[in-house]
């Protein structure tokens, strides 16, 4: 008898706590999605207009499994999204060029980024920290997704930080947020 | 066929080890081969397992450099690996954490144990002239990196100028106050900031501490500024004194989330009244913050009761109204963050309720539909009158063929009167029925065909019950319709009564 209220208790507790989480992921979400309009309001201030650069396109192959839509769970997409938001910030510390980026802009995107990492590790990349198993799968996402960042980097250095180069990085870096977004959507899983 | 590249700095090498730095992808999976040459021979090549570099990579120990003030120690850290952009470690230079061992070079010099993911600490609370020490590690996700050396430095004698104490942050109005304490009069000051994040990434130029507008050379112990300035969530500030010659180190840094303290506007509140609702719109002030709710208070303008609402959209329907009551509200935004902040209220908007809705309506209209009405209802009641008397008081004219047919049966159908008794083929005249008219022998024929199709619909159309409703439709059908003005009219009649429908 006593079991039975347990047990019913223990369900009803687990059903309040996981409809408070999953409340806060849908905050998240969102949040996620409006740090990324925010981003891409930035990112489309480059300085200047150029026009001619279609001979500098190039692809930067970014990891197919993260393109394809798979099921990841939330943790996994998180955990993408933040090595994402990282490599985009290192690459404007980086390659920064104040020819063709506003100093401001660049201080704003910066607050954004670190903003949103600092979000994702307060929530779902919590425990995820603590935890040092990660898995070879993931790891072996983390490494392709820094071999693609690393081929930005290095256009970026080659092409000495020019106009035209940003402008093909940024439309690249434009695509990246619209994957973070569609990321976003694997936090309700 | 792979394109085997020569290794620089790795050819001819007359050891077995070289050293190799070139710009390689360390995330991708890279293949080495070594052969032996001597002259004009060469062995075959060894090839060496594939790996992918930044997993096989060991983390080496951090740099330090320390910088003594008279009683604290600020410890600039550096991530492994060289800084000239073409370490292994360039990509990861946010996701480092240092572990600090910090410790008073003297025999009872107990050890601090620090984990940081700061490039820069400072240690703070120290004696003057003494010697400390640090050594640090690196980590970097499960890769951890040994002890540095051990740097030690020696705390310089006090200084003369004392830096200024306690620092605090809070808001007025739409400012920010910066304030502290100190003893000395004859002083000025200045204030600075730093964007939090600035900690966590490596130490250069870009990340330099920046002057507060209005706290340079200010001989008041506080500083005021536009909240405007600090838009971003986390800051660093810090205050300096100087008396001309000589300036002191600084302040204890002060941590800032402006969340916490930053004013919000109060929002703009209009009304609009509809019957015995009100129609409230409430714009949100420009800002930053992205869950806003609204409360909303509500009263009668002479009462003083007041109703509150809470409501997260911002346009709110204030149904159960008095009408023409004039009503007041104002609004304020709350935060739901965790200091459960909010605005001030807005300036109070007063609007009086539409009169009720019957009273609204222009006169005209119900006028109009009045007599629609009463036009409606007068026609209405002549048809049941007209078939009221078809049916009671039937008239009418049974074919000259049929002669087996007497009228009495139909009169007596209904009404068991021998008002009704009527010959074959005349025509009775009742005053009671208005609808009597002469119809012209012509169009007899005609008549007899409606009904006898009639008749047919009537067959068609009856009901299952063999009812004596039925019948009587199914006779009346085959007289000829004379007594009526129109076929027409006979049909609408019987179907009001519901005994036929076609």
């Amino acid at each position: 008898m006593a079991s039975w209220y347990i047990l019913q208790i223990a369900l009803l507790l687990s059903f309040t706590t996981s409809l408070s989480l999953s409340y806060d992921l849908l905050q998240l979400q969102q949040q996620q999605q409006r740090s990324s309009l925010a981003c891409l309001k930035l990112l489309r201030q480059v300085k200047g207009k150029p026009e001619n650069c279609h001979q500098d396109r190039i692809d930067f192959k970014f990891p197919e499994e993260i393109l394809q839509p798979q099921q990841f769970q939330k943790e996994k997409a998180a955990l993408v999204i933040q090595e994402m938001l990282q490599n985009v910030l290192g690459i404007f510390r980086k390659n920064i060029s104040t020819t063709v980026w506003n100093e401001t802009i660049v201080e704003n995107l910066t607050d954004e980024l670190h903003q949103q990492m600092d979000h994702l590790k307060s929530t779902i990349l919590q425990e995820r920290l603590e935890d040092k198993n990660m898995t070879m799968r993931d790891t072996m996402t983390t490494l392709r997704l820094k071999s693609y960042y690393w081929r930005i980097s290095k256009y970026l250095r080659a092409k000495k930080n020019s106009i035209c180069a940003w402008t093909v990085v940024q439309a690249e870096l434009i695509r990246n947020f619209s994957i973070i977004n569609r990321l976003t959507n694997y936090f309700q899983d | 066929m792979d394109n085997w590249i020569k290794l620089p700095g790795c050819q001819h090498i007359t050891g077995s080890k070289c050293d190799f730095f070139p710009l390689i992808n360390f995330y991708e999976e890279i293949k080495f081969r070594v052969r032996a040459e001597e002259e004009n021979s060469t062995s075959s090549w060894y090839y060496v397992d594939p790996f992918i570099p930044f997993q096989k990579a060991r983390l080496g120990p951090p740099e330090v450099r320390l910088e003594a003030e008279d009683k604290a120690v600020i410890i600039y850290l550096f991530r492994p690996g060289k800084r000239d952009g073409t370490s292994i470690w360039d990509m990861d230079a946010l996701s480092f954490e240092f572990s600090l061992v910090f410790w008073e070079n003297s025999s009872h010099g107990e050890e601090q144990e620090i984990k940081t993911n700061f490039y820069i600490s400072k240690m703070y609370d120290l004696s003057t002239e003494t010697t400390y020490c640090l050594k640090a590690k690196a980590r970097l996700s499960w890769k951890v990196s040994a002890y540095s050396p051990v740097y030690c430095i020696n705390t310089t004698a006090e200084h003369k100028l004392l830096p200024p104490e306690n620092v605090t942050f809070g808001a007025r109005n739409q400012s920010y106050v910066l304030t502290w304490e100190y003893r000395d009069v004859n002083v000025t000051f200045r204030a600075q900031w730093l964007h939090a994040f600035s900690k966590l990434t490596p130490w250069d130029n870009s990340n330099e501490w920046k002057q507060i507008p209005n706290c340079e050379n200010v001989r008041t112990t506080y500083c005021v500024f536009p909240q405007s300035v600090f838009q971003k969530k986390e800051y660093y500030f810090r205050v300096q004194a100087s008396d001309g010659n000589d300036t002191s180190f600084w302040s204890k840094e002060k941590a800032v989330q402006t969340e916490m303290y930053s004013t919000i506007l109060p929002p703009v509140v209009s009304m609009k009244s509809t019957n015995d609702s009100l129609h409230v719109f409430v714009k949100a002030p420009k800002k930053q913050f992205d869950t806003f709710t609204y409360e909303i208070i509500l009263w009668e303008n002479a009462s003083h009761t007041e109703r509150k609402l809470v409501s997260k959209r911002s346009d709110i329907i204030i149904p159960g109204l008095k009408p023409l009551t004039p009503y007041c509200i104002k609004a304020r935004v709350l935060l739901q963050d965790k200091w459960n902040k909010t605005s001030v209220f807005s300036a109070v908007v007063c609007e009086k309720t539409k009169p009720g809705a019957a009273a609204s309506i222009p006169w005209v209209i119900p006028v109009i539909v009045i007599l629609l009405l009463a036009v409606i209802a007068f026609c209405v009641m002549k048809l049941l009158w007209k078939c009221f008397n078809y049916v009671f008081f039937p008239v009418f004219k049974p074919p000259c063929s049929i002669e087996h047919f007497s009228e009495q049966p139909f009169g007596n159908l209904l009404l068991s009167t021998s008002e009704e008794q009527t010959e074959k083929c005349f025509i009775i005249e009742n005053t009671q029925s208005v609808i009597i008219v002469e119809e012209p022998e012509e169009t007899d024929e005609d008549y007899r065909k409606y009904s006898s199709q009639s008749s047919q619909d009537s067959g068609n159309y009856s009901n299952e019950d063999e009812s004596l409703g039925n019948q009587i439709s199914e006779a009346l059908l085959q007289l000829k319709p004379q007594a009526l003005s129109c076929p027409g009219e006979l049909v609408l009649g019987l179907s009001s009564l519901g005994l036929h429908s076609s």
